[in-house]
C-alpha cells in the first residue's frame, strides 16, 4: 500500500518534519503500508538535501518502508490516482481534487499561518465526516486510528449545472 | 469665489453620489430580470485571479452553454501565463467542430498589487490596473460600437483576489455613464467558510450577485446567496 503526502505550492516544515519521524512511519506500517510518497515543496527538513522535481526523487529505505520524495510535480492527479491514502495540507484545491477521486485524505492544516481560514475548511469538512483532520503532534495517532478506512463519506461529485444554472437565471434565460 | 467654489463641490459631490446610489444593485426580490429568448447570445467576461482563483473560475464556466455565452473574454493578470494554458484547454471542451473564428479571447491586466507589494505603494498599482480595466471594459467597446464588433460585455464573473476589484469598478465607470454596463456575478470561494474574504467584504455592495459556497455565510451575510459547492 501507498501513502502520498503533500504540501501543494506552499511549505510545510513541522508536516514533513513529522512525517519523516519513527513514530509516523512506524503507524504508516502498522496500517500495511510499504510505501511513502513525500511533495515536499520548499519545506526545511532533515533529508531535503538533493530534493528536486519529481522526476529526480530522492529514493531512502526507513525501516521496513521506501520513500520517495521530491519538490514538484506538474500535476499530482496520478500521484493521488495510485495512493491508497493521502495526507495533505489545508489547501482547498488539493482538498477538492482528492476528495473527487474518492480517496482517503487526511488534512493536517498548518497553524503557522495568519488568518488561518484552512483550519476552518478543515474543521467543517471533518465535521461533515468527507475528511480526517490532525493535527502535526497528533499525526501518528490519527493514522492509527483512521488506517485509510472507508468509513468517510463520498463526497458528492462536481455538478456543472450548479453554477451554469445561476447564470442562465440572472442573466433571463431560466 | 470661495463660496462659489464650495458650493460648486458640494453640489457635484451630491450629484455624484446620487448618481452612484442610483446605480448600485437592487438584490433579492426587487431584482429586475430581463427575460432573453432561448436561442439569443449573451457576452461573457471572467477575472482569472491565478491559482486557486484561476481553477474555481475556469471549473464554474466548464458546465456553461458556450453556445449562448459567447463571445468570451478571459481577464488574465500580467505574467500568469499558467492561467492562459488552463483556457485554452477549457475552450478545446467547447469546439464544437465549426471552423467559425475562436469565441473567445484572452486579455492581460496589471495587477492591482503584487504579492508582499508594501501598502502604500497599492493606490498607485490599482489605478493603473484600473485604467487597464476601463480601456478594455468602456473605451475599446465603445470605439468599435458601430462596426459591431467587441462589444460590452452583458456578464461579469469575478472571484477575486484584489484585481478584480478594478474590473468592477470598471463596470460601474460604465454604469455611472449610462453606457451598457455587465451584470456582475461575484462567487466567493469554496475556502471561506466562516468568514468572506477581503475581496469578497469590498465588492459585496456592488454585485448583482453573490454567490457562496458554504450556508453558514448567508446567516453572517444577508443577501448572499448559496446553492452548495459549485467548483
Amino acid at each position: 500500500m501507498r501513502a502520498f503526502v503533500t504540501v501543494g505550492s506552499t511549505k510545510f516544515d513541522a508536516l514533513i518534519q513529522k512525517v519523516f519521524s519513527q513514530e509516523v512511519l512506524e503507524a504508516l506500517q502498522k496500517q500495511g503500508y510499504t510505501e511513502v510518497i513525500v511533495q515536499c515543496g520548499n519545506s526545511s527538513f532533515e533529508e531535503q538535501r538533493g530534493a528536486a522535481d519529481g522526476e529526480h526523487p530522492v529514493i531512502v529505505q526507513r525501516g521496513g518502508l521506501v520513500v520517495e520524495y521530491w519538490k514538484f510535480k506538474p500535476t499530482l492527479e496520478e500521484e493521488y490516482e495510485r495512493a491508497d491514502l493521502v495526507i495533505s495540507h489545508a489547501g482547498s484545491g488539493t482538498i477538492l481534487d482528492v476528495l473527487r477521486m474518492g480517496k482517503p485524505l487526511i488534512v493536517v492544516p498548518n497553524p503557522t499561518l495568519l488568518h488561518n481560514h484552512q483550519q476552518e475548511l478543515a474543521d467543517v469538512l471533518a465535521e461533515q465526516n468527507y475528511i480526517k483532520s490532525s493535527s502535526v503532534d497528533d499525526l501518528s495517532t490519527t493514522i492509527e486510528e483512521f488506517g485509510g478506512s472507508t468509513l468517510l463519506n463520498r463526497f458528492p461529485r462536481f455538478d456543472g449545472t450548479r453554477f451554469a444554472k445561476i447564470l442562465d437565471e440572472t442573466m433571463g434565460f431560466a | 469665489m470661495l463660496v462659489t467654489f464650495a458650493v460648486t463641490v458640494v453640489i457635484v459631490g451630491c450629484l455624484f453620489s446620487y448618481r452612484v446610489y442610483a446605480i448600485l444593485p437592487s438584490r433579492g426580490r426587487n431584482r429586475n430580470l430581463t427575460k432573453r429568448s432561448p436561442d439569443s447570445t449573451c457576452s461573457l467576461a471572467v477575472f482569472l485571479g491565478s491559482g486557486g482563483h484561476t481553477s474555481e473560475a475556469l471549473a464554474m464556466l466548464s458546465g456553461i452553454n458556450a453556445q449562448r455565452y459567447k463571445p468570451r473574454q478571459y481577464f488574465v493578470s500580467e505574467g500568469d501565463s499558467l492561467s492562459v494554458k488552463k483556457v485554452q484547454v477549457l475552450e478545446r471542451s467547447f469546439e464544437d467542430g465549426s471552423p467559425n473564428s475562436p469565441a473567445y479571447r484572452v486579455v492581460t491586466i496589471p495587477r492591482a498589487r503584487r504579492v508582499h507589494q508594501p501598502l502604500w505603494t497599492t493606490p498607485l498599482t490599482a489605478m493603473v490596473s484600473l485604467c487597464s480595466c476601463i480601456y478594455y471594459m468602456t473605451i475599446e467597446p465603445l470605439a468599435n460600437h458601430n462596426s459591431g464588433e467587441k462589444k460590452f460585455p452583458d456578464v461579469l464573473v469575478l472571484n477575486g483576489p484584489g484585481t478584480c476589484l478594478m474590473l468592477c469598478i470598471a463596470a460601474y465607470f460604465n454604469k455611472f455613464f449610462g453606457l451598457p454596463a455587465p451584470t456582475i456575478i461575484y462567487v466567493e470561494s469554496f475556502a471561506r467558510v466562516k468568514a468572506l474574504s477581503l475581496s469578497g467584504k469590498l465588492i459585496r455592495p456592488l454585485v448583482d450577485r453573490f454567490i457562496v459556497q458554504w450556508p453558514e455565510l448567508v446567516r453572517r451575510h444577508p443577501g448572499s446567496e448559496c446553492y452548495g459547492t459549485v467548483v
